[in-house]
């Protein structure tokens, strides 16, 4: 029973090990310039400083949706995927292959029948913020500005 | 066994038609579809009669309410004497929807009418198909619902909301007697299904018969207006004179007889209470006639008589004479629905005139009329051999053996019978015309819809007797036959009369010579019942009715009012409010405060909910924390 | 088993209906799936099957709830008019089809054989309400109504999973049969003590589904915030479902341990009714008012789990019904009154927009009447018997001191039942007609005359329960 961990302490080891080494390699390869910007942490994009109540852009928010429905089918067809390939159960029965397969069918066509409906009503577009464009009329030419830039 | 199902189902389908789409559909329509009903069922109730093979039918419809112990199915029995009923009542019932279908054509709530119509023949059919009492009373209350809409019906003049409400509440006191009588039975029995509280009976099981059958009377006093629930009867003649003739005369005031002999089993038990019976037919009998006598409203003095009648029938039951009483239904139903229709008719002839001493001298204007009503008028008068000979000999033949006194009396009440009927024929067909000259010149004989009914029902008046003609007439007393299975031994044996007798002739005198005296009175010496004005003495005392109504307004009406004063005033006021009102207000002062909990903080309602679940969970598992 | 696929399917179907079909036609369509679905539900009438890997038991009991739950579905989308007149932001298919989603839930917690479809049953029930409460998307105290009751929502259905992973660890089972025969085959002595505690919390989580006091704190909020239609969703469909989980878990199963549990249902079932009663009295909306009824009717409906006779079911049964038509009548009438009074009165649902509306609308006001009657009990109506048997129950318990409480506060109720009744009749308002729909109509008759039908003659459906 508790060999069988020694699998999870190998994944343990052999992923802590290999982080290491690239972070590692990479440190001797890479140019070493680093400014504000670089050294912030990534989020999506927002500032990382300042107060935690800062609304997000629920965009975000749909594309996390759709992202956790379809890594949630993913972690369920590794199993499924063992189920299915399993030997005994096959030979056990005849339509035991055909009956797993159309059961994931469904349950991908499901799916991707929401995923339909969320395309077709037009949820997957990044909605773009409109700007208006200013009126206000600059004494300065727009053609002295890209001298500058 | 389905068409028994339908027999009840049809008219409450012409109700729900007619009811529910009045006022949208035209008169002839409304009229034909509240007309069918009765007219089919009267056709299933002759087929069923035809093929009914003596033995008991019972249909069992649905179980009612089941709680605990307490079981009250709902089911049709259909035997001999349900089927005769079910005969009368769709059959008159048919007639008088004809009747109806002219008499009320320009009635604006014409609908409306039939709706209610069909509805009561529904209830009616309930009453006497039921297979147990509380079916029974299911019928006895919805008729009397319809009987209350229906003297009502004109319910623009407030008399006539009025009488409807006193038929109500009459009808009310008397209810309450056969309801009591009914948790008796349950009490007693554990069910009011007819069979087994029969069987139960002549078992020898139960106490308390005695009283359970003065309940149960109680309530027939108050629908078959008995001494002394009876005045509602003559008051509910402000509804349409149909209403009249099918509820007041011929189907639902004979319920409370329909009920004793239906209970026979339990009634003959309590002999007491049989005697109490027959002494109050016999007084009911009197006082009715008593009271026709110098009535000058039509439709009053055949309402009178119908008191008076329906207290033969009590007598009859009295003397234990199932088949006599209930051959006295019978032909009671075909001569007095038949007296109803035809004063309608001179009634509708007249423009709503309805006080005899402004008619007269209608016979040749209303010629069908007028024999159709002679022929009434000679049948309830007890001539023979007409319909209501037989069945009244019959009745008076059993009082005879039972009680002389009893039997004398009748006489004497049959004899004012025959005087006040053939004073209301002479003074309204014969002499000369007394009414406006409008009248005069509306005059006109009914249409053939009304004068059809009347036609067919003075046949069944005029030979109705010989349903259960006498055997020492040649008689083969189909009747008694009939019923012998349903009613106790020896209830129904045939008495020798002798031709010569006095049992045989002083009911035949009774019957001739007030009619001769009432024809010699009003017709020859062409007398006319005097002015209001002008009645004095005894004449007055009748004429107002002994005032009952005001005895009774006196006696029940005032000290009640007095007494409901004083309790609204002192208890309901000082110490029942009191109660009430600090009741509530804790309660509305608790549900301020209470409603405060509510503050919207999901925090407080999280934190609430987990103190809760400490608390059970702490509960629950004292044992092993502690 | 069939009711259940039927459903899903349906649901999706109406989602994609949705691009081509109008609003009236997406309800016309709703309702036939539904009455599809009632179908193949009664098809499975005296069959008693196990299904989904024995997960799931189809029998007479299961039948009649599914059915009922299907009918409050029937009544609302009968009584949901579309959703409105504005189609782009009112998404009519999607809340079609999330209601047929949620049913799909509701029938899978009437029907569980095992823990996990239990809470699979629920969390589909709930999170479809939760968004249907939300629905109103423009109304602050809708978007309120959700987050509450979300929030509120998952701590109680943590509690539930929390209950069912310590009865999973005492009995070493998920499925009902084996939790019997585990415990069956174990001396009660050595059952581990947080068995007891797995029992209670799982009533726990369920309790808070019906609005058991104290963890009715969501309901009055909750049912105020969301759009009435949903409100009349959620006070029948969920209720039920709710009642024949509770009546599976507590009865059913662990019958057994009643005296481990009836104690504290006991004080929930007379707190649920005073707090309920108490303090519907003083509310001034109507709709607010219904919700406290809610509550307290929920613990008339205890009071019979308490007493667990062999009626227990029926009545829960009957009880269900009466309830389900009757509220669905009130929510109805509220909510197309309110509708009407939207910008004439600042309180559309209070009682005082009720006024007058007798005078021009009689059949609504007819309904409503009825309605209340049968929620306030009086008899003659639906609700009569339903706590009438109920009451019975508990005399057969000898149970006399809740019967005592319990007919209190429905004198109380009466209270402020009659209220509705009073402003709809005797009080003075101006109220035009109000047009409805045809289905409106005739979805409004039905529950009226089937509350009437069931008044004057229980055994109709008493003989079948």
């Amino acid at each position: 029973m508790i060999e069988s961990f020694g699998y999870v302490l190998a994944f343990l080891v052999a992923g802590t090990g290999f982080m290491a080494l690239v972070l590692t390699l990479a440190r001797f390869i890479r140019p070493n310039r680093p400014n504000d910007e670089k050294l912030s942490t990534y989020e999506s994009g927002e500032a990382p400083v300042g107060n935690a109540n800062v609304r997000f852009n629920p965009r975000f928010y749909l594309y996390a949706l759709l992202f956790v429905l379809f890594e949630i089918e993913l972690i369920l067809l590794f199993p499924w995927a063992v189920v299915f390939g399993d030997k005994q159960l096959a030979a056990a029965s005849e339509n035991w292959k055909h009956f797993a397969l159309f059961e994931m069918l469904i349950f991908i066509g499901i799916l991707g029948l929401g995923l339909a409906y969320a395309w077709v009503k037009g949820y997957l577009e990044w909605e773009k913020p409109n700007i208006q464009a200013e009126d206000f009329k600059s004494p300065v030419p727009p053609k002295a500005y890209e001298k500058f830039n | 066994m389905s068409s028994i199902l339908f027999i009840p189902l049809l008219p409450l389908i012409g109700f729900l038609i007619n009811g529910l789409s009045f006022p949208k559909l035209s008169n002839p329509v409304a009229g034909i579809i509240g007309t069918i009903p009765p007219l089919a069922a009267f056709a299933l109730s002759l087929q069923l009669f035809l093929q009914f093979d003596g033995n008991t039918q019972i249909v069992p419809l649905l179980d009612w309410i089941s709680v605990g112990e307490l079981s009250i199915p709902i089911a049709f029995q259909i035997d001999q004497l349900s089927l005769l009923m079910l005969l009368i009542i769709t059959g008159v019932g048919t007639l008088i929807h004809v009747y109806s279908s002219a008499y009320m054509s320009h009635d604006e709530g014409f609908g409306k009418f039939f709706a209610f119509l069909n509805l009561f023949v529904f209830f009616m059919l309930l009453l006497v198909m039921g297979s147990g009492f509380v079916t029974l009373f299911i019928g006895w209350e919805g008729v009397g619902l319809c009987s209350y809409l229906l003297i009502g019906f004109w319910n623009k003049k407030n008399s006539y909301g009025d009488a409807a409400r006193k038929a109500f509440i009459m009808n009310r006191i008397g209810d309450l007697g056969f309801l009591i009588g009914i948790f008796l039975l349950f009490q007693e029995f554990g069910t009011a299904t007819y069979q087994e509280v029969f069987e139960a009976i002549k078992a020898g099981n139960g106490s308390n018969l005695g009283l359970i059958a003065f309940c149960l009377f109680i309530g027939a006093m108050g629908k078959s207006a008995q001494i002394p629930l009876f005045t509602w009867l003559p008051d509910a003649m402000a509804g349409p004179t149909p209403v009249s003739a099918l509820i007041h005369a011929a189907t639902m005031v004979t319920a409370g007889i329909y009920m004793v002999i239906r209970a026979n089993v339990l009634f003959e038990m309590s002999p007491e209470v049989l005697h109490f019976v027959g002494w109050i037919g016999l007084a009911t009998a009197l006082l009715g006639a008593a009271i026709g006598l110098f009535q000058n409203d039509i439709k009053k003095v055949l309402a009178y008589s119908t008191v008076s009648q329906l207290g033969y029938m009590f007598m009859g039951l009295g003397a234990s004479a199932y088949t006599a009483s209930f051959f006295h239904v019978m032909t009671h139903a075909f001569f007095k629905a038949l007296l109803f229709l035809g004063a309608g008719s001179v009634i509708h002839a007249m423009s709503d005139e309805q006080d005899i001493r402004k008619m007269g001298g209608l016979k040749s204007q209303l010629p069908i009329t007028y024999i159709t009503f002679l022929l009434g008028t000679i049948a309830i008068a007890g001539i023979p051999p007409f319909a209501g000979f037989f069945s009244k000999d019959e009745i008076l033949a059993h009082l005879y053996h039972h009680d002389i006194v009893m039997w004398a009396l009748a006489i004497v009440g049959s004899a004012l019978t025959s005087f006040y009927m053939f004073r209301v024929f002479i003074v309204t067909f014969h002499g000369d015309f007394r009414g406006t000259q409008h009248q005069a010149d509306h005059l006109h004989e009914s249409p053939i819809a009304m004068t059809l009914p009347l036609i067919v029902l003075a046949v069944l008046s005029v030979i109705g007797g010989i349903i259960n003609l006498p055997a020492f007439v040649g008689g083969n007393e189909f009747l008694a036959h009939w019923l012998n299975p349903i009613l106790p031994e020896g209830s129904h044996e045939a008495l020798e009369v002798h031709f010569a007798s006095l049992e045989f002739l002083a009911p035949l005198a009774a019957a001739f010579i007030p009619a001769i005296f009432a024809i010699q009175l009003y017709g020859s010496k062409k007398a006319v019942p005097a002015a209001d004005a002008e009645i004095s003495g005894i004449q007055k005392i009748i004429y107002d009715k002994f005032y009952i109504d005001e005895a009774y307004n006196f006696l029940f009406v005032k000290p009640i009012q007095f007494l409901s004063q004083f309790f609204y005033s002192f208890i309901d006021f000082l110490i029942i409010d009191l109660l009430v009102e600090s009741t509530g207000k804790f309660v509305k002062s608790s549900s301020n405060e209470l409603r405060k909990l509510q503050s919207g903080n999901i925090g407080f309602y999280i934190f609430m909910m987990v103190a809760a679940i400490a608390i059970i969970l702490a509960w629950t598992l004292k044992s092993w924390i502690f | 088993m069939t009711p259940v696929i039927a459903l899903s399917l349906f649901g999706i179907i109406n989602l994609f209906l949705g691009f081509t079909f109008k609003r009236q036609s997406l309800q016309v369509v709703t309702l036939l799936f539904i009455i599809c679905s009632m179908a193949l539900t009664a098809m499975d009438w005296n069959h008693e099957y196990l299904w989904f890997g024995d997960m799931m038991k189809t029998n007479n009991l299961s039948i009649n709830f599914s059915l009922i739950i299907q009918l409050a579905g029937l009544l609302v989308v009968a009584f949901s008019n579309g959703f409105g007149k504005d189609e782009v932001y009112t998404q009519p298919a999607e809340y079609y089809a999330i209601l047929l989603f949620s049913l799909v839930g509701a029938l899978l917690m009437v029907s569980f054989q095992n823990l996990i479809m239990l809470f699979v049953g629920l969390e589909i029930l709930s999170v479809a309400m939760y968004v249907l409460t939300g629905s109103d998307k423009r109304n602050l105290r809708s978007n309120e109504a959700a987050l509450k009751y979300f929030l509120m929502g998952s701590f109680a259905t943590g509690f539930l999973l929390f209950g069912i992973a310590l009865v999973y660890g005492s009995t070493r089972s998920l499925y009902i049969s084996g939790i019997l025969y585990n415990l069956s085959h174990t001396a009660p002595e050595s059952l581990p003590s947080f068995l007891y505690a797995g029992i209670i919390l799982m009533g726990i989580g369920l309790l808070f589904k019906i609005s058991a006091a104290p963890f009715h704190f969501w309901t009055p909020d909750v049912y105020e915030g969301a759009p009435t239609i949903f409100t009349m969703f959620m006070s029948t469909v969920v209720k039920t479902a709710g009642f024949a989980a509770i009546y599976h878990i507590l009865d059913v199963t662990f019958g057994g341990f009643q005296k481990n549990w009836i104690i504290t249902v006991y004080f929930i079932t007379i707190i649920t009714l005073i707090l309920g009663n108490i303090s519907a009295a003083y509310q001034q909306s109507a709709k607010r008012m219904l919700a406290f009824s809610s509550i307290s009717h929920a613990g008339y409906m205890l009071l019979t789990v308490c007493a667990n006779q062999p009626s227990t079911s029926s009545n829960i049964l009957y009880y269900s019904l009466a309830y389900t038509l009757a509220t669905a009548v009130s929510f109805a009438v509220l909510m197309v009154v309110a509708e009407y009074q939207t910008g004439r009165t600042e309180k559309p649902e209070n009682f005082d927009a009720l006024n007058g509306l007798a005078k021009n609308n009689p059949s609504l006001a007819f309904a409503f009447t009825v309605a209340l009657l049968s929620l306030a009990g009086i008899p003659l109506t639906a609700g009569f018997w339903g706590k009438f048997f109920v009451f019975t129950d508990m005399f057969n318990k000898n149970l006399t001191y809740p019967i005592i409480i319990a007919v209190l506060m429905s004198a109380v109720g009466i209270y402020y039942y009659f209220k509705g009744i009073i402003s709809v009749y005797f009080n003075s308002g101006e109220i035009e007609k109000i047009e409805t729909s045809f289905l409106f109509k005739i979805a409004l008759w039905s529950a009226c005359i089937g509350t009437l039908v069931l008044g004057i003659y229980p055994t109709l459906l008493k003989s079948i329960f």
